[in-house]
């Protein structure tokens, strides 16, 4: 807690804030509303008006929660082998899971071209147990897309975890051994109320990270699957439409925005915390 | 080990330093001469200019920072600082032209500064701007997986391509000049894109390859993932001097070709500088090299021989025999087709 007298310490972080933060923000929210006869609410109206572009945002959605989900379950066994693991296996899973951040999302991206592909591993492996009859590709697919962003992302999910656990005994599982909890009664009444907070720290970040990462979007999802990124690049970028460019990136970050503020409430529940 | 204690006056002194560091490169490179911001495109252009015209513009004085950018980008870069560009040139085919002229953001020029400007056919000598090369376009295939096509009608007509070809949306020229050549064959002529849109839709398969650039298609023609993707001759020249298997084939009912000029901006800080990497781009020297793999650029400096691989797509004498679009056209209705393709291809 910040101390009585301290605000002068606070004055430069504030001032950074308004310059490089809320000043930009406040000319993107400014420049939404602007039109060829002065200030208009049209640029919302044809966001809305499209069917398409409501679409796009419904996909958007879908596909970071999709993304969620399966870094959730990949992430929470990681972080709980992790806190089951002794000291050497603790920093091996901490490397493996910094070492990708140390490379370039769009060196990750291409690289899972590869991956996808019809020459890749994964066809060529459903192709050698005689799954498939012929080489697949995930290219352009949702799936490949949640594929490549699930690995992308994990380490944002694996990391608040392991943070929180790594402050956690290990005796919170015996003692509730020792009280006749099962496997999963453990995992439902113990784990999860502890790992809630980090989860859904994690949730948040993958979710904003999925929902704005435009060049795995791009490359691996193709046009067939269109995002809001891609959707304000080409308002930018080749429509040359900056009001709506303004209206649509408006519009997501509320989405984002609502989404973040109910994953706050929900880490604030007595309850679902554990403290009820 | 005593304690490191940062007093206020130390972290300004830091601070000042910091900032002194950071202005270095800028007051050395003031005294080296001027450097020209020149915007490329990315890939085979970004590799041959920096490669081939730094050395020519460093000799004149100047120092040359070559910019990768495709030219609807450049384009959008330049309009979101008005009268403060971040290049000092551009890199255009001449749609992307027309709408520069129409948001003044580019300025004529003034060709007595150039001394390779003679050297030049009249028809390259625009009046925004030299024409470095022309882009020729057709199509790309990998010989291994399908059969030579003859042109547009044939990739939906053969089941042998099905699946296989790759199509980007109207942001990028070679797809506009594509589907205006298709809208010519399909429909009443080079605007009737619905009979196009009608196309897609009669063949979702062609589709499913649908991606947002060249350079993208490239990588997927590199990983067998296509087979086919419309293209200029540069694209493949590329491919081949990979070690990959790529042809280069002009459709049957003509290639469609653009010119590509650099342009001076408006309001360019380092006009000397950007005009000794004009003259670069068109002198002899240059374009002798800019000719050869991997890059093949249609020479359009008259003294400089065309290689038997660039005359096995186009000859000097075959340069007015290629199919010119109507970019003022195609520009007043780009905006719809984009906004119209891109909601089919989402399905």
């Amino acid at each position: 807690m910040m101390k009585a007298g301290g605000f002068p310490y606070v004055v430069p972080m504030l001032l950074l804030s308004v310059a490089f933060f809320a000043t930009p923000l406040a000319v993107l929210v400014g420049f939404s509303f602007t039109g060829p006869d002065g200030a208009t609410l049209a640029n919302y109206g044809r966001f809305f008006g499209d069917a398409f572009n409501f679409r796009v945002l419904v996909n958007t959605a879908r596909l970071g929660l999709e993304t969620v989900l399966a870094t959730t379950l990949l992430g929470v066994p990681i972080a709980l082998l992790y806190w089951h693991s002794g000291k050497t296996a603790r920093q091996v899973i901490i490397f493996l899971t910094l070492i990708p951040m140390l490379t370039s999302n769009v060196v990750r991206t291409f690289a899972w071209i590869v991956i996808l592909g019809r020459q890749g591993p994964i066809s060529e492996a459903l192709l050698g147990l005689g799954l498939i009859g012929r080489p697949m590709t995930l290219m352009f697919t949702e799936l490949g897309l949640v594929m490549a962003m699930c690995q992308i992302d994990l380490p944002l999910i694996i990391l608040p975890l392991v943070a929180i656990l790594s402050r956690t005994p290990v005796q919170y599982t015996e003692a509730a051994q020792v009280s006749g909890a099962g496997p999963w009664r453990i995992f439902v009444t113990v784990l999860v109320p502890l790992m809630l907070p980090s989860l859904l720290a994690g949730w948040i970040l993958v979710f904003a990270s999925t929902s704005s990462s435009f060049v795995t979007q791009v490359v691996i999802g193709g046009a067939r699957n269109v995002y809001v990124p891609q959707l304000i690049y080409r308002e930018v970028g080749t429509l040359f439409d900056w009001p709506l460019a303004s209206a649509i990136a408006v519009v997501l970050l509320l989405s984002t925005g609502c989404l973040l503020v109910t994953m706050t409430m929900i880490s604030r529940h007595r309850r679902l915390v554990g403290h009820g | 080990m005593n304690d490191f204690k940062m007093t206020r006056r130390h972290f300004g002194l830091l601070a000042a330093g910091v900032a002194a560091a950071s202005a270095m490169p800028f007051a050395a490179r003031a005294a080296a001469g001027e450097t020209a911001i020149a915007a490329t495109f990315p890939g085979n252009w970004e590799d041959g200019y920096r490669s081939v015209l730094g050395p020519l513009v460093k000799e004149a004085g100047y120092g040359l920072t070559i910019a990768p950018s495709m030219a609807q980008d450049q384009l959008a870069k330049v309009m979101a600082s008005p009268g403060n560009p971040p290049y000092d040139t551009l890199l255009m085919s001449p749609g992307q032209m027309a709408v520069a002229i129409e948001n003044d953001i580019i300025q004529k020029i003034d060709p007595s500064r150039l001394k390779n400007w003679g050297m030049l056919d009249p028809a390259f000598q625009g009046e925004y701007g030299p024409t470095v090369t022309i882009e020729v376009n057709g199509i790309a295939y990998n010989p291994d997986l399908v059969p030579r096509p003859k042109g547009y009608r044939d990739l939906f007509e053969n089941p042998a391509y099905s699946g296989l070809v790759s199509w980007t949306g109207f942001g990028s020229n070679t797809a506009v000049m594509a589907y205006t050549e298709m809208a010519k064959i399909f429909g009443s002529g080079p605007n009737d894109m619905d009979a196009v849109f009608k196309l897609f839709k009669d063949h979702p398969e062609h589709l499913k390859g649908v991606v947002d650039s060249t350079n993208h298609q490239m990588t997927l023609f590199q990983q067998g993932e296509i087979a086919v993707f419309m293209c200029s001759t540069g694209n493949v020249a590329r491919l081949k001097s990979m070690g990959l298997k790529a042809e280069y084939v002009a459709p049957e009912t003509g290639a469609p070709a653009a010119p590509v000029n650099i342009h001076l901006t408006k309001g360019a800080k380092n006009l000397d500088a950007a005009y000794a990497y004009m003259d670069a781009a068109i002198s002899k020297a240059a374009q002798d090299k800019l000719k050869l793999p991997p890059t093949e650029m249609f020479p359009t400096n008259k003294d400089v021989a065309l290689t038997p691989e660039i005359e096995a797509y186009v000859t000097r004498e075959q340069l007015g025999n290629m199919v010119y679009p109507d970019w003022v056209a195609i520009n007043k209705n780009r905006a719809d087709w984009i906004r119209q393709f891109d909601a089919l291809v989402a399905g």
